[in-house]
């Protein structure tokens, strides 16, 4: 479903992500997990096509991004770290217009119940100024998920949620990965990230420490401690440091 | 801790932010776009004004404008200032607000908590605010230095500037509190509150028409000559309750307008007195101004934040939600969506209905305008306003309405993640301002056609070629407009930091006033460039077409020309736009 080859992205002299491949399939949830400047977000970036890479390929539901940026992106659904919406447009406006976007037929058929299951129905006529920050992430959730996609890519995604909040993000990402849909993650809970992920790719400067499911990882860095937990796992892979 | 070491700790804190800022701004320089900047503005600021100014008071030159006016209104000159700071005044007592002082957010976190008097944080503020009211008087000082013709010189002009500025600031703050202790004092019911504003309003209502009522409308010998209008102007001025109301005001500006440097002296002494007085009656006005400074503080950290989060304009949020302009189908152009969602962050005056108003006004005023000949100076006022603002939404519309990739580029990350290609996005974007643009030209094209005078002997006046030329100015408008708007575009995506700085209205200094020179000169050029292909086209075509076929039928083949020579440029700027806007990343 997700498939990266060889991925690589500069800026200038500074390369940001290395030769970086794996693969997600239906089902699966990968986390992706990395000290401060890893180089997670911009691998994130490039596999929603919201940058080009250096070089390298990524297939998103077999679509060459490169080569069928619209097809691959009509499987797509990209999820920021900090919810961006459009400050003139409501929150069933922003519906509409994704819908349109992404030819989404019955569109309100399908945005009610979406309201309803991220409990923002009652604000829906609310700009995005009038709204939380926990309910502006609620609502980018809702544009993202509004035309099934079968690929989600998830940046930071529980930042800003409540303790509820938190629990129901869990709980939707795990059901939709269960119905069939390939998601990435990037998070610094990792702790959450264990009890969602079923596989995990551990960066640092740019290139992968690790990767494989949650117990391979697990194997390779907890030095025969079955306690260990992600973070343990986590600090042992990375030498504890940024740098 | 004594009040010597607050004030003390106060000062060093200005001390030290101001020598902080002058050296971020200097090291910024560092910087090719500050630098370019700071080069222009510096040359603009120096060939527009300082230059003008030395050319004004040797004596020689251009720049020696209020030479022009004659002795009469000279005179005239000190009252009409102090009935020009009355008026901004008056405007002042209008407006309701609350006591707030422009703190920043780091200062209300540190100094609010902190064991500072009342007296000594207002104090740090006024003090704080002169930096700015300085910069200003030596702005206010180059921008009307050349009209000096009234005598005195610069350090005169600017110390003024500085004393009425100061004056004005005090008594702006010096309202608020007062306004606030109006408003606040054992005043729960709303109803009372409105009452108080109300008894002000009404206040003001009386003085304006007590004035009005004591001023002579002007008759044909009033306006016979500059000195029949000065004569009457000086009877004005000092009649009625004029001489009464500007009697302070005229204390506050004498230093400005004085001659000598004696006359300066004398003035200062009365103008120190009011100066003195509002600093007394802003200190001991009692009134918590906490509250509202730290919402003040709030929307300007909030407004910063909007930029830095790439919404360049700061304008921050929207306040209430709009209707759309019209009801988007769920299937058709992608394109069109834009058109719909960038209509909503337009003012509802841009709706299809308020279009088809202003289309039955223009034509059924038109038609009444034409009806009545004794009408024809208001038809002709009407041919010169909708000339005038055709000519303006030309030329400066694009810069203005700006609801396209240029207020999105915030968002471009979301905008890059839908499946579309970046040309689709490009022109979806410009569908907004063009559509609103190309609505105003053409209603004022309109209005134009139907209200020239007919007279067939005038070539323009002939109403068949008026038509014709008429349509040809309408079919090359939209491509036209769409190019203009295409190179902000361009350049927003070019050079987002040129445009971040430029284009944003906190970012100050002559640095950034520069880049706005080199930004608006880059549009006219590039413009007038992609205009070229057009005009050439199109002028071929009307001088063959001419000969051929006529002067009318040449005009329509030659704008025919033109648009489809324009229009390809366009389609090309949008295919080249879109291919960078996809390899686009602002956090690159």
């Amino acid at each position: 479903m997700i498939e990266t080859s060889g991925l690589r992205k500069a800026f200038g002299d500074f390369i940001a992500v290395r030769d970086l491949s794996f693969s997600v399939q239906p089902g699966e949830v990968l986390g992706l997990v990395g000290p401060n400047g890893a180089g997670k977000t911009t691998t994130l970036r490039v596999m929603a096509g919201i940058i080009p890479p250096t070089s390298g390929v990524v297939r998103i539901a077999g679509r060459d991004l490169a080569r069928e940026p619209v097809e691959a992106k009509q499987q797509l659904a990209f999820f920021p770290d900090e919810p961006r919406l459009f400050d003139y447009l409501t929150a069933r406006q922003h519906l509409a217009f994704v819908a349109r976007l992404y030819g989404v037929a019955n569109h309100e058929a399908l945005a009610q119940p979406l309201l309803e299951e991220l409990e923002i129905a009652d604000r829906a006529d609310q700009l995005p100024a009038e709204l939380s920050r926990g309910m502006k992430q609620k609502l980018a959730i809702a544009c993202g998920l509004l035309h099934s996609p079968a690929v989600m890519i998830f940046d930071e995604p529980l930042t800003g949620l409540d303790p509820l909040g938190i629990r129901r993000m869990k709980d939707s990402i795990l059901r939709r990965a269960r119905a069939g849909a390939a998601v990435v993650l990037s998070s610094h809970l990792l702790h959450l990230l264990e009890e969602v992920c079923s596989h995990v790719l551990i960066m640092k400067r740019g290139e992968r420490l690790a990767y494989g499911t949650l117990a391979q990882v697990h194997a390779q860095f907890s030095n025969g401690d079955p306690g260990a937990s992600l973070e343990d796992v986590f600090i042992r892979a990375t030498g504890g440091s940024e740098s | 801790m004594s009040s010597a070491a607050t004030a003390r700790a106060l000062l060093l804190l200005r001390v030290t932010s101001l020598t902080g800022q002058v050296r971020s701004r200097l090291a910024r320089l560092r910087q090719p776009k500050y630098l370019a900047g700071a080069a222009v503005g510096i040359a603009y600021v120096y060939f527009s004004f300082i230059r003008r100014l030395q050319v004004a008071h040797s004596g020689y030159g251009p720049g020696r404008s209020g030479a022009g006016l004659p002795p009469e209104l000279l005179g005239l000159l000190p009252d009409l200032g102090a009935l020009i700071l009355f008026a901004v005044l008056l405007v002042n007592w209008t407006i309701p607000r609350s006591a707030s002082l422009a703190f920043t957010e780091a200062e209300i976190a540190f100094l609010f908590p902190a064991p500072v008097s009342r007296r000594m944080l207002v104090h740090y503020r006024l003090l704080g605010a002169q930096l700015g009211i300085i910069s200003t008087a030596l702005i206010f000082t180059v921008v009307f230095g050349r009209r000096s013709a009234f005598g005195g010189n610069l350090w005169f002009h600017a110390a003024g500037w500085w004393l009425i500025l100061a004056t004005v600031n005090l008594h702006f703050t010096g309202t608020a509190f007062l306004y606030s202790r109006l408003l606040n004092r054992g005043m729960t019911s709303p109803r009372r509150k409105r009452a108080s504003v109300a008894g002000v309003w009404l206040l003001i209502c009386a003085l304006i028409v007590w004035v009005a009522s004591a001023i002579r409308i002007p008759g044909p010998g009033d306006l016979a000559s500059a000195h029949d209008f000065a004569n009457y102007a000086a009877a004005q001025l000092r009649a009625g309750p004029l001489p009464w109301l500007l009697g302070i005001p005229k204390l506050v500006v004498a230093p400005y307008f004085a001659a000598t440097g004696q006359a300066f002296v004398l003035a200062l002494g009365p103008m120190l007195v009011v100066l003195v007085a509002h600093y007394f009656w802003v200190l001991n006005t009692t009134v918590a101004f906490e509250e509202a400074s730290i919402a003040r503080a709030g929307k300007r950290a909030a407004r910063r934040a909007a930029v830095q989060q790439g919404d360049w304009r700061g304008q921050g949020v929207a306040r209430s939600a709009r209707r759309p302009a019209f009801r988007l189908a769920e299937h058709g152009r992608p394109e069109l969506a834009f058109l719909w969602k960038n209509l909503l962050a337009t003012s509802s005056l841009f709706r299809p209905r308020v279009a088809v108003v202003v289309l039955v006004i223009v034509l059924a005023g038109s038609g009444l305008l034409v009806s009545q000949p004794q009408l024809n100076g208001v038809r002709l006022f009407a041919v010169t306003m909708f000339s005038l603002v055709l000519g303006m939404t030309l030329l400066l519309g694009p810069l203005l309405a700006r609801q396209d990739l240029r207020a999105d580029l915030a968002n471009a990350d979301l905008l890059k993640s839908y499946p579309l290609r970046g040309w689709q996005i490009v022109a979806g974007e410009l569908l907004t301002p063009l559509s609103m643009l190309t609505g105003v030209i053409w209603v004022c094209l309109l209005g134009c056609v139907l209200l020239l005078p007919e007279a067939h002997r005038v070539l323009l006046f002939n109403p068949w070629l008026r038509g014709a030329v008429a349509l040809s100015l309408a079919v090359i408008a939209p491509p036209l407009v769409a190019i203009q708007l295409l190179v902000p575009n361009a350049a927003a995506v070019l050079f987002p930091a040129w445009t971040q700085s430029a284009g944003n209205r906190g970012e100050r200094g002559i640095e950034v006033m520069g880049q706005r020179v080199i930004f608006m000169v880059g549009q006219v050029l590039i413009t007038l460039i992609a205009t070229v292909p057009a005009a050439l086209g199109a002028g071929l075509i009307f001088f063959a077409g001419f000969w051929l076929v006529g002067v009318m039928t040449g005009a329509l083949l030659a704008a025919a020309m033109a648009f489809l020579v324009l229009c390809a440029e366009v389609s090309l700027g949008v295919l080249w736009l879109g291919g960078r806007f996809e390899h686009f990343d602002l956090s690159a």
